[in-house]
């Protein structure tokens, strides 16, 4: 019998470790991706053999559509205008991030154990990744340069945040409503992103967050 | 009983007698030796008895009526005397070609005496049992060993080293002397067996303060840093003894302290082998970042003392799980590796003696091809070597491979449990790696390759007064890994009777047993290699000539890779946790002129002390400088202003 | 008897497979290749010729070629090669083993820097530091291993009660050991990208500069222990991707076994048709991915899957 949910997750937390470990920053975007469709999927087959009402799956086909194409597609474009390809010099280097992705991963485990919830079965592992995913989005916001790898980190928090709700609640259509309000916003935020980081590109020759340092008097 | 004392009045005696003989130097050397070999002979057969069986023996004498000075001999005790009786008279014996000098006559005689005080010592140490007569002896040791680290007191580097050792010594002491007046506290008795009936958190706390104390005597990483002075300050002989022995007395503090506590938490044991873990793991790496060839040896130390701790984490976590397998593994490979490492330690230590002695230097850098020029204790230093990265056949690889053993068991139980084993393996494979990086440095830049410098082309082999001990101690430590059952079931009847839960002892036989029997077919399968290359070789020219130059024909020996470039990359890895310091000069012109590059590896946990302990405490305390002013009717006025107050309160 | 069979299959076939490597490398050239039986022809000249020691050298020199190839052999006696019962086999021996495979690095590196060789120094210095690395993800495969057989020893991972595999339980799981084993063969056994095998010149980083001054039987006999050891890390390789159960009975499962191993061997050859060599500061990096990957899966096994 093969376990859909701990595949989806499995990826999930690889893409995280992967998105710790990679320099190259189209790369960074194609982790984000697949973690966006993945993390989608992962309410879907939870409540898989219940019969869902097509309001829900047409609320879930937008979530994938906006996670998993329109955010990194924008994206991309980002990348492309600001012709950055890859991160040189983050603050906190590529061993250190993969050594700090399995402390965060470990320390999540040892979180979720802790907290003693009594979650149906397979919610955990759902935790697990959940906390794993938000904290290495800190971690990522923490430790790179770009504005770019900020704004990725910060997807990677909501993607989180997300498998949260959908880890603690009983999946119910009214959570995903809320949800849905902060991917709206994301995608406006992601798009505000792209035009300011643009016009910070041909202000600075460069995209580098701690040049924005010289803005203050 | 009768018996260990007697053994140690000996020791005593043989401490005296160069006092009084010291005009005559050679005389007086080699009846040191004579009457101190005896009495550790004695004390080697007094403790027999308690390590075949769980027979334990008392001494007691009170004093001041309320005082009593209590000695137990049971079969731990026995089992951390093994060392003391086995290598100090090796150390003895090495020390008759070593202190060379007539005309150092009496310093000779007074570094005798408190070597062998020493000895007396860190045997009551290990017997001690009560709060009392542990305090007395402990300081004592403390004492001791700080005479001896001062032996060369007219260096300047000695005489700081001396007193950072002492600084240490005594803060240790303090925070021994606290946890054991938080317990009297507690309890209201003075013997050890007490300890039990503490309360369970006030038994953490007592813990943690004896951790810290005999921590900061056995080197756990933070509370290392008199290692790596001392042991480079003081003669090699002592050293060996300080490195091999003494720190060991630390370990035998947190185990004893440990058991009295009778503790059922799981947390001691994460805690012991947390501290296990990184003091293995960065004591590695500061010993490949060293140039200094004892400095190196002394951060291994701190090295073996985290492998030690991890043994014993692991063992005191089975004990809180009721994991016998577990338990008795973990502590078993514990008890081991402090025998082994007083072993293979001491003969480096001893190793590197002879280098230093034949070649004046103590520069890694400086060395090379000793191999051929000094091969007994080229030969004799790789066995060290060999067994100190804990490499199969020989004895480190047993002790290792026991608590991997112990470590494994833990990964069956619940999560938090099979986190630590799992990091203790991890740690263990890591140190493991790095040990053997940093000892093929050691033989690669010492001992291989060519001179680096005239003295170390100069250098000859040493006598064999001196060669012999070590020849001893790596015969030694082949035998116990060839053969590793006797000693595990000597290390596991030790346990048994200190009512540590010990797995089956049909277990133990046949791991054992597979574990020989591995190391031994290792061997043969070595030994019909080398018949398999013989053959080979059978009427075949063979020719020598110059070492290949890849096309460089002006090779000359300081082309050689250096120790510091050996190390560079693991070094350069493990940057975030170490002070690598670099200074280059840069190349300037089109003809550029002298050049120099300098890398230094400052130890983070010195500088931290350093900057934010001593620093601010010094200038505070300076703000008190005008009480000194050199009037001595103010410092009158002082006494007698304190005796009043002090007068008024009582 | 089986088990015997497959000992000497394995002693004897070794020298074979690194020619497939060859092959399949040339395929990508465009080359007719050396021929497939290449490496013996290379073992039986080196045995035929005599030895040039360096004036540098002590008897650690002469001793390093045979505890590396004493360390190579021992270990194919313990593994259950195509599912026969190894010859010795007990519990815990794979710590022994991975520990043996320590001593035969450890003299092959003194033995390099008793050479004096700049070059040799380097390639030592690179070998003990990521073998370090190397060894950490070994160590990590075997707790793995113990979570989910509870055994530590080859026969009992591959031909015990719940073979390990991937199509056993936990299968998802054994992608990341699978994956993270053949980056280990890769760094162990000196292939592309960590290493190039193919220039016998001071380029070569690390095992080949190691070895320069090696010469005659000598150098035949550290070949001879690097193809055992390649044939071992394969052999691990292919245990994992297909369970050989004595259901198949002997003979089907030594054909699919080498079948795989062929397999195996040719997809090296692939990466190193493919790939170029990493920069050095990029290979501490490699090694570490393959340790994150299986630690990752360890972690797994003790937080979350049972």
């Amino acid at each position: 019998m093969i376990n859909y949910t701990e595949i989806t997750i499995v990826f999930i937390l690889l893409s995280v470790l992967l998105s710790l470990s990679s320099s190259r920053l189209m790369t960074l975007v194609k982790l984000m991706a697949l973690q966006g469709g993945a993390v989608s999927l992962v309410p879907l087959l939870l409540e898989g053999t219940q019969h869902l009402p097509m309001g829900e799956l047409l609320f879930f086909q937008v979530m994938i559509l906006i996670k998993c194409i329109i955010i990194p597609g924008l994206l991309v474009l980002a990348v492309k205008r600001v012709r950055i390809k890859r991160e040189i010099e983050p603050f906190i280097g590529y061993h250190a991030s993969i050594v700090a992705g399995l402390v965060i991963l470990l320390v999540s485990v040892f979180v979720t154990g802790y907290l003693k919830l009594s979650l149906p079965e397979g919610h955990n592992f759902v935790l697990v990744s959940a906390i794993t995913t938000m904290a290495a989005g800190f971690f990522l916001m923490m430790a790179r340069r770009k504005a770019i790898t900020q704004v990725i980190g910060y997807l990677m928090l909501e993607n989180g945040i997300y498998l949260i709700g959908t880890a603690l609640t009983n999946p119910s259509h009214t959570l995903y409503v809320v949800e849905f309000g902060v991917l709206l916003d994301l995608l406006v935020g992601v798009m505000i992103m792209g035009i300011i980081l643009h016009n910070i590109n041909s202000a600075f020759d460069d995209a580098d967050t701690t040049l924005l340092g010289r803005l203050k008097d | 009983m009768d018996i260990f004392l007697l053994s140690l009045l000996i020791i005593t005696i043989g401490g005296i007698f160069p006092l009084l003989s010291y005009r005559q130097f050679s005389l007086m050397k080699s009846g040191y030796i004579a009457i101190t070999v005896a009495g550790c002979v004695i004390g080697l057969s007094a403790i027999t008895a308690p390590l075949a069986s769980s027979q334990i023996e008392h001494f007691s004498q009170s004093w001041l009526h309320f005082l009593s000075f209590n000695l137990t001999l049971d079969s731990l005790s026995a089992f951390f005397l093994v060392p003391i009786f086995a290598v100090c008279p090796l150390a003895a014996l090495y020390s008759f070609k070593y202190f060379h000098k007539p005309e150092e006559s009496l310093r000779t005689a007074t570094n005798y005496l408190f070597f062998n005080l020493l000895i007396v010592t860190m045997a009551l140490v290990a017997t001690a049992d009560n709060i009392f007569s542990f305090a007395i002896v402990w300081e004592l040791m403390s004492l001791t060993s700080f005479f001896l680290v001062m032996y060369e007191y007219q260096k300047q580097e000695t005489r700081k080293a001396g007193y950072i050792y002492f600084v240490f010594a005594q803060t240790g002491a303090l925070c021994i002397f606290a946890a054991f007046a938080l317990a009297y506290s507690q309890t209201g008795s003075l013997d050890f067996a007490a300890f039990a009936s503490m309360p369970a958190n006030m038994k953490y706390i007592v813990f943690l303060l004896a951790l810290a104390g005999f921590g900061s005597k056995a080197g756990i990483f933070p509370l290392h840093i008199w290692l790596p002075h001392a042991h480079p300050a003081a003669p090699s002989n002592i050293s060996a003894i300080m490195s091999g022995v003494m720190i060991k007395m630390g370990i035998y503090g947190i185990i004893r302290m440990f058991f009295v506590l009778g503790v059922d938490s799981v947390i001691f044991g994460q805690t012991v082998l947390t501290f296990g873990m990184i003091s293995g793991i960065l004591g590695i790496v500061y010993a490949l970042g060293k140039q200094d060839l004892k400095k190196l040896l002394a951060y291994s130390s701190v090295e073996n003392i985290g492998v030690i701790l991890i043994g014993a984490g692991v063992g005191m976590m089975g004990i809180a799980h009721g994991n016998k397998v577990m338990a008795g593994f973990g502590f078993a490979g514990c008890l081991l590796h402090v025998l082994n490492h007083s072993i293979f330690k001491s003969l480096l230590f001893l190793g590197a003696g002879v280098v230093l002695h034949e070649t004046g230097t103590k520069q890694i850098d400086q060395f090379g091809g000793l191999m051929k020029r000094m091969p007994t204790t080229g030969k004799t230093f790789l066995t060290g070597a060999l067994s100190i990265s804990g490499l199969p056949p020989f004895n480190g690889f047993i002790s290792e491979f026991l608590i991997y053993y112990g470590a494994f068991q833990g990964l069956t139980l619940n999560a938090t449990s099979a986190i630590f084993s799992s990091l203790a393996i991890l740690s263990l494979a890591l140190i493991g790696g790095l040990a053997v990086s940093c000892f093929t440095k050691v033989i690669g830049i010492v001992f291989l390759g060519e001179p680096r410098s005239e003295k170390a082309t100069a250098a000859k082999e040493a006598g064999f007064a001196m060669t012999l001990p070590m020849i001893i101690m790596a015969a030694t430590c082949l035998a116990i890994g060839l053969f590793p059952a006797p000693v595990v079931k000597m290390v596991m009847t030790a346990l048994q009777s200190s009512s540590i839960p010990v797995p089956e002892t049909s277990l133990v036989t046949e791991i054992t047993g597979y574990l020989g029997f591995a190391t031994r077919l290792f061997f043969i399968f070595i030994i019909v290699s080398l018949l398999l290359r013989k053959i080979f070789y059978r009427k075949k020219v063979v020719d020598s000539s110059t070492t290949w130059g890849c096309g460089f024909t002006k090779g000359t020996v300081r082309i050689q890779y250096t120790g510091t470039s050996y190390s560079g990359n693991v070094v350069e890895f493990f940057k975030p946790f170490l002070m690598l310091h670099t200074t280059y000069s840069g190349i300037k012109r089109i003809f550029p002129g002298k050049t120099t590059y300098e890398t230094k590896v400052d130890d983070i946990a010195e500088t931290t002390l350093l900057e934010y302990i001593i620093s601010p405490f010094l200038y505070l305390l300076s703000k008190f400088r005008w009480i000194q002013h050199g009037h001595i009717q103010l410092y009158i006025a002082y006494i007698i202003i304190t005796i009043i107050v002090l007068l008024m309160f009582i | 008897m089986e088990s015997f069979i497959s000992l000497a299959i394995a002693l004897l076939a070794a020298p074979l497979f690194p020619g497939i490597i060859l092959k399949v490398k040339a395929f990508f050239a465009g080359k007719q290749g050396p021929p497939l039986l290449i490496k013996y022809y290379t073992l039986f000249k080196l045995l035929k010729k005599g030895s040039v020691y360096s004036n540098s050298t002590s008897f650690v020199f002469t001793l390093g070629p045979v505890i590396s190839f004493a360390s190579a052999v021992i270990v194919l006696f313990f593994f259950p090669f195509a599912g026969n019962a190894p010859i010795f086999s007990f519990h815990s021996d794979v710590i022994i083993l991975f520990y043996i495979m320590g001593l035969g690095r450890f003299f092959t590196v003194i033995a390099a820097l008793d050479t004096a060789s700049p070059f040799e120094g380097m390639g030592a210095a690179r070998e003990v530091f990521f073998s370090t690395i190397a060894e950490l993800a070994i160590f990590t495969v075997l707790i793995l291993f113990y979570r989910l057989t509870g055994s530590l020893s080859f026969s009992e991972y591959f031909i015990g009660e719940t073979p390990i595999s991937l199509v056993g339980v936990s299968g998802a799981l054994i992608v990341f050991v699978v994956v993270s084993m053949f980056m280990v063969l890769l760094t162990e056994n000196s292939r592309v990208p960590v290493d190039d095998p193919a220039t016998h010149l001071e380029l070569t980083m690390i095992h080949e500069v190691m070895i320069l001054d090696h010469s005659g039987p000598d150098l035949a006999m550290i070949e001879l222990g690097a193809f055992y050891k390649l044939y071992f890390y394969a052999a691990f390789v292919t245990h994992l991707i297909f369970p050989f159960v004595p259901a198949n009975g002997p003979v089907m499962n030594t054909v699919i076994f080498l079948a795989i191993m062929a397999a195996v061997y040719a997809t090296i050859g692939i990466v190193e048709s493919i790939m170029a060599r990493f920069k050095m500061n990029l290979v501490p990096k490699f090694i570490f991915t393959s340790f994150a990957l299986v630690f990752f899966a360890a972690i797994l096994t003790i937080g979350v899957i049972q």
